[in-house]
């Protein structure tokens, strides 16, 4: 409510607009960050710090994302004439509120205002999309758990090396069966009410180069820290130097905002080198633009291999993960 | 060249797959070719079997991994 009423002070150009995005990054910062940075200092200052009973409300992350968005967007001059109740009705809008995808006000308002008509399409797919992805969670999803529940330091030290390559494979088809599901429920549920919004993924796990990855996956967050991380660093016009740091940048960015730990941390960084190793060899490559069949398997098998690892950093903490690597490495 | 067109086949073959579950995942409102749209009774089949599928598998799922972002 307060974001939806401190939004009608946004002017185009007006720095009313950039308080707008400080406040949203500090509530963000408080609610997620706070114990993670008090961790950082020193303990007698960590424990006069620390906040005990600190709480994740539900979908911050997300809805944050969209107050940034639209703060920045009307500060450009790309929304114009925004109603306080079409706003609202954004920011609140159920099926995309806890989990994305992450909506744009331009997108979203006229289709608010005019909602597709054709209902019988519109509930057949939305239906269809909604049990389709509470199969993908319930059938393939929940079940990886039986071998994803695995990754923790106990099993990890005595499991053999294929185990291991098992399980962290196990918890790449689980996390896009879980999230790709998340996700087709919210889209389903939207479109049964006649509006559509943002895919999330397109088949990431068949592409094959990390850019390409990045562009079928988790679309809708890739496409904002493209646009108000990448882009403002500089993105792809500047020096090669600077282009890659604006890559692990923003990668960073990614990392931290799925989660307030070192091994997210970590995982950005992951994908940020692969990024810019990617890129490096774009630009020092003699091999033909188009790869055969046997270029293209390459492609796809080092892709996949690249980013079933970088699981690892996502889903145990950051001494967890590199024993699991100790283990695989040396046994 | 002969490669080249077994590549390509195996592409054509990939795309309409993925185009096919698509379709019957509601993620696409059209088949890849429009006169082959599916009748209603195979619809109601394949509801029928996404919902025992969910039943049956119902009851040992953990919450969305992305809930607590």
């Amino acid at each position: 409510m307060w974001e939806s009423i401190f939004s009608r002070l946004y002017r185009p150009a007006s720095k009313i607009c950039l308080v707008g995005v400080v406040q949203a990054i500090c509530i963000l910062f408080v609610f997620k960050y706070w114990n993670f940075a008090s961790g950082m200092l020193p303990t007698a200052a960590n424990l006069q710090m620390h906040w005990k009973s600190a709480f994740l409300p539900l979908g911050i992350s997300f809805f944050t994302f969209e107050f940034i968005h639209f703060a920045i967007d009307v500060y450009k001059g790309k929304i114009e004439g925004s109603d306080f109740w079409d706003y609202f009705a954004f920011i609140l809008f159920f099926p995309t509120m806890v989990a994305g995808p992450i909506k744009r006000f331009q997108d979203f308002g006229p289709k608010l205002r005019q909602p597709s008509t054709d209902w019988v399409t519109d509930v057949h797919r939305g239906l269809t999309r909604i049990l389709a992805g509470l199969a993908k969670k319930l059938a393939v999803a929940s079940l990886m758990t039986a071998l994803t529940k695995n990754l923790n330091i106990q099993a990890i030290a005595t499991a053999p090396r294929w185990a291991l390559l098992l399980w962290i494979f196990a918890y790449g088809i689980q996390i896009y069966f879980d999230f790709s599901a998340y996700s087709d429920i919210a889209i389903g549920s939207a479109r049964l009410m006649g509006i559509a919004v943002p895919e999330n993924f397109s088949w990431p796990y068949l592409q094959k180069n990390i850019t390409l990855f990045w562009q079928h996956w988790h679309m809708s967050l890739s496409k904002w820290l493209t646009d108000y991380v990448y882009i403002p660093l500089g993105g792809s016009r500047v020096k090669p130097p600077r282009i890659l740091s604006n890559l692990m940048i923003t990668m960073l960015v990614s990392g931290l905002w799925h989660g307030a730990g070192w091994n997210f941390v970590v995982w950005g960084a992951w994908h940020g080198a692969c990024l810019c190793i990617h890129r490096l060899f774009r630009t020092f490559r003699t091999a033909p633009e188009v790869p055969g069949t046997f270029g293209n398997v390459v492609s796809w098998m080092v892709t996949f291999s690249a980013v079933t690892l970088g699981w690892a950093f996502f889903c145990m903490d950051i001494n967890t993960a590199l024993f699991f690597f100790k283990k695989l490495a040396i046994g | 060249m002969k490669q080249q067109t077994t590549g390509n086949i195996g592409e054509l073959v990939l795309e309409r797959s993925k185009h096919w579950l698509e379709y019957i995942g509601g993620a696409r409102d059209l088949p890849p070719s429009p006169a082959a749209q599916l009748p209603s009774w195979f619809w109601g089949v394949w509801w029928a079997l996404l919902i025992t599928v969910a039943c049956v598998f119902s009851g040992q799922a953990s919450k969305f991994i992305y809930i607590d972002f």
